[in-house]
């Protein structure tokens, strides 16, 4: 059910997919949609959930393994985001526009709030936190605040793929130059 | 009470006396759009119909739509007032500042504004995401305004060396101030403490231009 889920969602939107069209796609009936699921924002979370499994796999694969500078390293993890994120384009940008709601995602536990997940949050703080160690990040600097800066900078950049048809190559550079612009204002005072 | 004016319409507007008729189609709009602000804010773009939004403004589904076209031109067009007030307020806010100092100014008016009402802003920065809406709203709304008033202030900051640089840094700030906002949002922060990271990051932005 939840691959017939992905599926419509990335070929029809988010929007136009209704839960009767799932269950056609999945080979069921409506009733037992509804069995499992509560509304059509659970089903979209519960794909968003499948997908951050696999992301986090990877990530926590590639994090013990980086090197250079704490900006590098930020650059590289955030680099896996996007070429992730952009094999399922509309899906992940349907999920922005419902993750949006922030208020009814708190509310409810159908949907994944957006940039809080603790795995990713920990691996960035983490990253950052040896950049304190290493010193090329300032031990004064809020890392909970800065963690919000760069993943705030992160998502704000789909809206270039979202309107302007921005590839994600255009997105990494983009995010390569604004961490580097953040990095440089990480860095302890001279 | 906020004052809204609808294609050069206003309310003070001396110059001639609009007929009984414009007055109350204008009256008609404003209950409208006063019923959809608030269920747009408690229920979001998707969740509010126009049904229920006529049913509050005490009128017929009929009369909504001889006001506006469909959902999305009433919403777009709360969204475009919102802006133009937001954006008026910021002007004013960095008016008589140049540099870091506008630009704080600007974003503590900008929050005062967003701070009172999260939940219809967060239904604007939701809607603008969905595809089939943006479409639409796209040529009616310019997405990045606000960072273009904040251009200037970045530009006297860090001089004109930069080149294209300043608008990419203004952009950098704005959708910081999002992120706090956001932040504001999930964590209930007070508004001294919304200033104060809004002050911390601004400046971590600009010492990184600066050092860079």
């Amino acid at each position: 059910m939840l691959d017939a889920a992905r599926q419509l969602f990335e070929d029809v939107g988010y929007e136009a997919a209704t839960i009767r069209d799932i269950a056609r796609r999945a080979g069921v009936s409506v009733g037992s949609v509804f069995t499992g699921f509560s509304s059509k924002a659970h089903v979209l979370g519960e794909v968003i959930r499948g997908r951050r499994e696999e992301l986090y796999a990877d990530l926590e694969r590639v994090a013990p393994h980086l090197r250079g500078s704490t900006a590098d390293r930020v650059r590289s993890l955030f680099a896996v985001h996007y070429a992730f994120e952009f094999r399922r384009l509309k899906l992940f940008l349907a999920y922005i526009s419902v993750a949006f709601e922030w208020r009814e995602a708190r509310e409810s536990t159908d949907l994944p709030v957006l940039g809080t997940n603790p795995r990713l949050v920990g691996m960035i703080r983490d990253c950052l936190a040896e950049g304190v160690a290493r010193g090329d990040v300032s031990s004064l600097l809020d890392l909970d605040q800065a963690v919000d800066l760069l993943l705030g900078a992160y998502v704000w950049n789909y809206r270039l793929a979202a309107g302007d048809g921005a590839d994600s190559e255009r997105l990494v550079s983009r995010f390569d130059h604004q961490i580097g612009v953040l990095f440089e204002g990480f860095r302890p005072a001279r | 009470m906020n004052h809204f004016t609808y294609g050069g319409l206003t309310a003070s507007e001396p110059a001639e006396r609009p007929s009984q008729r414009a007055l109350a189609k204008q009256r008609t709009r404003e209950k409208i759009v006063g019923a959809a602000k608030a269920l747009f804010a408690e229920h979001g773009y998707e969740g509010a119909t126009i049904r229920d939004i006529a049913k509050a403004a005490g009128m017929s589904t009929g009369a909504v739509f001889a006001s506006f076209t469909d959902k999305a031109d009433l919403f777009t067009d709360i969204a475009e007032t919102e802006q133009a007030e937001l954006h008026a307020a910021m002007r004013a806010a960095g008016e008589d500042k140049a540099g870091r100092e506008a630009i704080l100014a600007m974003l503590k008016a900008a929050a005062k504004r967003h701070l009172a009402s999260l939940a219809l802003f967060q239904a604007i920065m939701s809607a603008l995401w969905t595809p089939f809406l943006a479409e639409k709203t796209r040529r009616r709304l310019d997405r990045r305004p606000a960072a273009a008033l904040i251009i200037a202030g970045v530009e006297q900051e860090i001089g004109d060396g930069s080149g294209g640089c300043v608008r990419f840094i203004a952009e950098m700030i704005w959708d910081g101030y999002l992120a706090t906002l956001r932040r504001a949002a999930l964590d209930g922060l007070t508004p001294e403490l919304v200033n104060a990271r809004i002050r911390d990051q601004t400046n971590t932005i600009l010492a990184g231009v600066r050092r860079g």
